[in-house]
């Protein structure tokens, strides 16, 4: 057990750190914001991806060969840290980086690699993803939306829920039927498909938050090149596990966890300075407790993550126990939530713009936010099934 | 950076719950209940397996190892239900090799590393807090001595121990301090105390002006950080127990839930159970992230040791309490009778969840360091 870094990686910090402060604008995260508007904040997002590519920083854990840096495993852990600690903006690519792009690496032809891997690097190719349907939730595997094989392509007709980020993206990885005559798990395949496509519908949903990072998607006689099959035909539904494992693990978790932390601090802080009856919130015994609570399970949430990883190191491949991690983070953070809107007591229902609000509503929003983490990538209730049954060993 | 055991430390607990589990059964648990609760051949087999030795220095016969090393060992007790005075005799050690002087450790180090000498320590009082800052018991200048007298509760298997460690504050500036006493001393008495776990034995022990010299001080003059050492490290132990009594309860309830047959089927087909289980089964992961940093941090005197304490002796007080209940729920109406003996688990945790500072308490002390760092930031 150790929990010094060596002097690389303390210089990989380093330099990362460095690059940052001159590539971030000046007050970044403390008086620079995001733009609030959401078509603006996406072509933002993607114009400081593109500046991290150019730094060399973007997609640090793929090989070199496909534009990546081949990063330890400590490294990302790293780089994940220091993001986050500079509230960096988190990117528009992200399911391009973190799911097609790990995905492909372990299941894509050379072919695939060579033709998308770069392009998800560069942003010059944003995606989405294309696996849930209105009947198709915690079921993913009873997804109904059919590639049928006409010629060298697969014709797909059927409709996709939550996409999220469909409205910017150039590709999508979708998980379609390709034989409805197979038990579901076994007639599903794993298809990319171009965004530009004739048949192809967007609508955006509002979200609780009122935001509209997801929408609906609509496929009509879409025709999808059969090389763009990742895998075997109906052999989709494992390649999507491993997608799925990426984004459970404490690769994902750990920068979230800094950005919960920064966000814990600021919460104790305005506890600090909110007056309530004369006094201070943070004076107040029984809010004392419930904030302390979340101090130790945020602080938690990272030595779960640095476990899980050093677990990772020894050869240990991802599998059911990033459900684990998964299913702590994302009950704990929304207790805190929870907690931030006990701190704000009376001023709790001021919203975001309120000249009143406290933080300017950022804890509003958060709490708003912070109902969607236990439902996605895979609902509480499933990681449970997980755990229980891959885990634990208990009977189907 | 590296949040791991290493495999010989790996293989250390295996040679642990090996020899438990073959030879420690909840039988033998409730056979304790009779008598002074003392198990001769389970102390000299831990000792022979060199589990006293481990905190003592190689210079007074020991291993010369640390909390990192004892984290799953003393998990391993938890589970197994071990009772009292082996950890205690543990944690006391670290308090001796840390801060005796030079006669005191050349005095009990090598008798605890042999496994013949019990040590525990006595710190809790019938009408304080959880704090240190709340121990009344007073040391008065008595000659070139002291004089102390005062009342010490819940202190495990006083009648046995061959030294107490006392927690007591000095004359008139009330400076905290151990006292290195055992309880055969004239002025010392002892009351078997009615307790919460059967299978303990905690008395309350009674000083009335019990004479004691210099070299009776752990380290010659009172030292309110080997009391405050005494106190994380003890709080850490007990982290370290009930993340193992969890642990086991955990393991029965998933062995009864896939063998108990209901409604045509094992009850651990139910999503009922399995969620329940897989709730359990998170919280001891985080509960063992919490105990083994803890482990660390004690190890390393780390800067956080205090936090590290705090967070591990909270999160694991709550895990406990919520694996012990859920896994009697499990278990229906054979969990509830004595026979079954899941309610030695319970009252251990329960038991472990109010020594040396309950879960508020702790949290306390959490909010407190994280408010201080953020006042150090700004």
């Amino acid at each position: 057990m150790d929990f010094a870094y060596s002097a690389e990686d303390l210089k990989f910090r380093d330099d990362l750190r460095r690059w940052l402060t001159a590539n971030l604008p000046a007050g970044w995260g403390r008086t620079v914001f995001e733009p609030k508007d959401e078509d603006e904040r996406a072509r933002f997002r993607l114009d400081w991806e593109k500046k991290l590519f150019k730094g060399g920083w973007n997609g640090i854990a793929w090989p070199k060969q496909y534009g990546g840096r081949g990063a330890t495993l400590i490294e990302q852990g790293i780089f994940a840290e220091e993001m986050a600690r500079a509230r960096a903006p988190e990117g528009l690519n992200i399911i391009g980086r973190n799911l097609t792009g790990s995905t492909l690496l372990h299941h894509g032809t050379e072919a695939q690699k060579q033709r998308f891997l770069p392009k998800i690097l560069s942003g010059e190719e944003v995606w989405c993803q294309g696996f849930s349907e209105p009947n198709a939730g915690s079921d993913l595997a009873s997804v109904k939306c059919q590639a049928a094989r006409d010629g060298d392509h697969f014709v797909v007709n059927g409709q996709k829920i939550w996409t999220s980020f469909a409205q910017y993206a150039q590709w999508c990885i979708l998980l379609a039927r390709t034989d409805p005559s197979l038990p579901k798990h076994k007639g599903i395949s794993f298809l990319l498909v171009d965004m530009k496509t004739p048949g192809i519908t967007i609508r955006p949903l509002r979200q609780i938050s009122g935001e509209s990072e997801f929408n609906e998607s609509f496929f009509d006689d879409v025709r999808v090149p059969a090389q763009n099959l990742v895998g075997e035909l109906n052999g989709g539904w494992k390649i999507a596990m491993t997608t799925l494992a990426y984004e459970r693990g404490p690769e994902d978790a750990l920068g979230r966890q800094i950005r919960f932390k920064l966000e814990l601090d600021q919460l104790l802080e305005t506890a600090s300075t909110l007056k309530r009856g004369g006094k201070a919130a943070i004076d107040d015994p029984v809010l004392r407790q419930k904030l302390a609570k979340s101090v130790v399970e945020i602080e938690l949430m990272r030595l779960n993550c640095l476990r899980s990883f050093s677990k990772s190191l020894k050869g240990e491949p991802p599998g059911p126990s990033a459900s684990m991690l998964k299913l702590y983070w994302s009950h704990v953070t929304q207790s805190m939530y929870e907690t931030a809107l006990e701190t704000l007591g009376p001023l709790a229902p001021l919203g975001e713009g309120d000249s009143l609000s406290p933080a300017d509503g950022r804890f509003q929003l958060s709490f708003l936010q912070s109902r969607a983490f236990t439902i996605y990538s895979g609902s509480s209730e499933i990681q449970r099934n997980i755990i229980a049954e891959r885990v634990l060993g208990l009977p189907k | 950076m590296d949040f791991d055991f290493s495999s010989e430390q790996y293989m250390f607990r295996e040679s642990i719950r090996g020899f438990l589990e073959e030879s420690y059964d909840l039988k033998k648990v409730s056979a304790l209940m009779a008598g002074e609760g003392r198990d001769p051949r389970l102390w000299s087999k831990l000792a022979e397996l060199g589990c006293f030795s481990m905190l003592v220095p190689e210079e007074h016969g020991g291993l010369g190892l640390s909390f990192v090393d004892l984290a799953l060992v003393i998990e391993e007790f938890g589970r197994a239900l071990v009772p009292a005075p082996v950890v205690e005799t543990i944690v006391s050690t670290d308090a001796v090799a840390r801060f005796g002087t030079e006669a005191q450790k050349a005095q009990l180090l090598p008798s605890i590393a042999e496994g013949k000498l019990t040590m525990v320590p006595a710190i809790a009082e019938a009408e304080a807090g959880f704090s240190p800052d709340d121990i009344a018991m007073t040391a008065e200048v008595a000659g070139n001595g002291w004089s102390v007298s005062g009342r010490k509760i819940l202190v495990p298997h006083a009648k046995t121990a061959d030294v107490l460690l006392v927690a007591t504050r000095f004359g008139t500036d009330g400076k905290l301090g151990l006292v290195l006493c055992e309880p055969s001393r004239s002025g010392v008495s002892l009351r078997r105390h009615e307790a919460f776990d059967p299978a303990g034995r905690f008395y309350e022990v009674s000083f009335d002006r019990v004479r004691i010299v210099r070299d009776e001080i752990l380290g010659g003059d009172p030292s309110g950080r080997s009391v405050e050492r005494l106190l994380d490290a003890s709080g850490a132990a007990a982290a370290m127990l009930m993340t193992g009594v969890a642990g086991k309860m955990l393991d029965r309830s998933i062995d009864y839930a896939a063998q108990r047959i209901q409604f045509d089927k094992p009850i651990g087909s139910f999503q009922a159970i399995k969620h329940k289980c897989a709730d359990m089964a998170v919280a001891i992961e985080a509960s063992q992230s919490a105990a083994y940093y803890a482990a660390w941090a004690l190890a390393e005197e780390a800067p956080e040791l205090t936090k590290a304490v705090s967070i591990a002796k909270s999160f694991c007080g709550d895990t406990a309490r919520q694996v012990c209940n859920e896994g009697i729920q499990i278990h229906g109406g054979i969990g509830f009778t004595w026979e079954l003996g899941l309610h030695l688990y319970l009252r251990r945790a329960k038991v472990l969840e109010y020594s040396y500072g309950d879960a508020a308490y702790h949290r306390e002390r959490v909010l407190a360091s994280a408010l201080a760092e953020i006042q150090r930031r700004a």
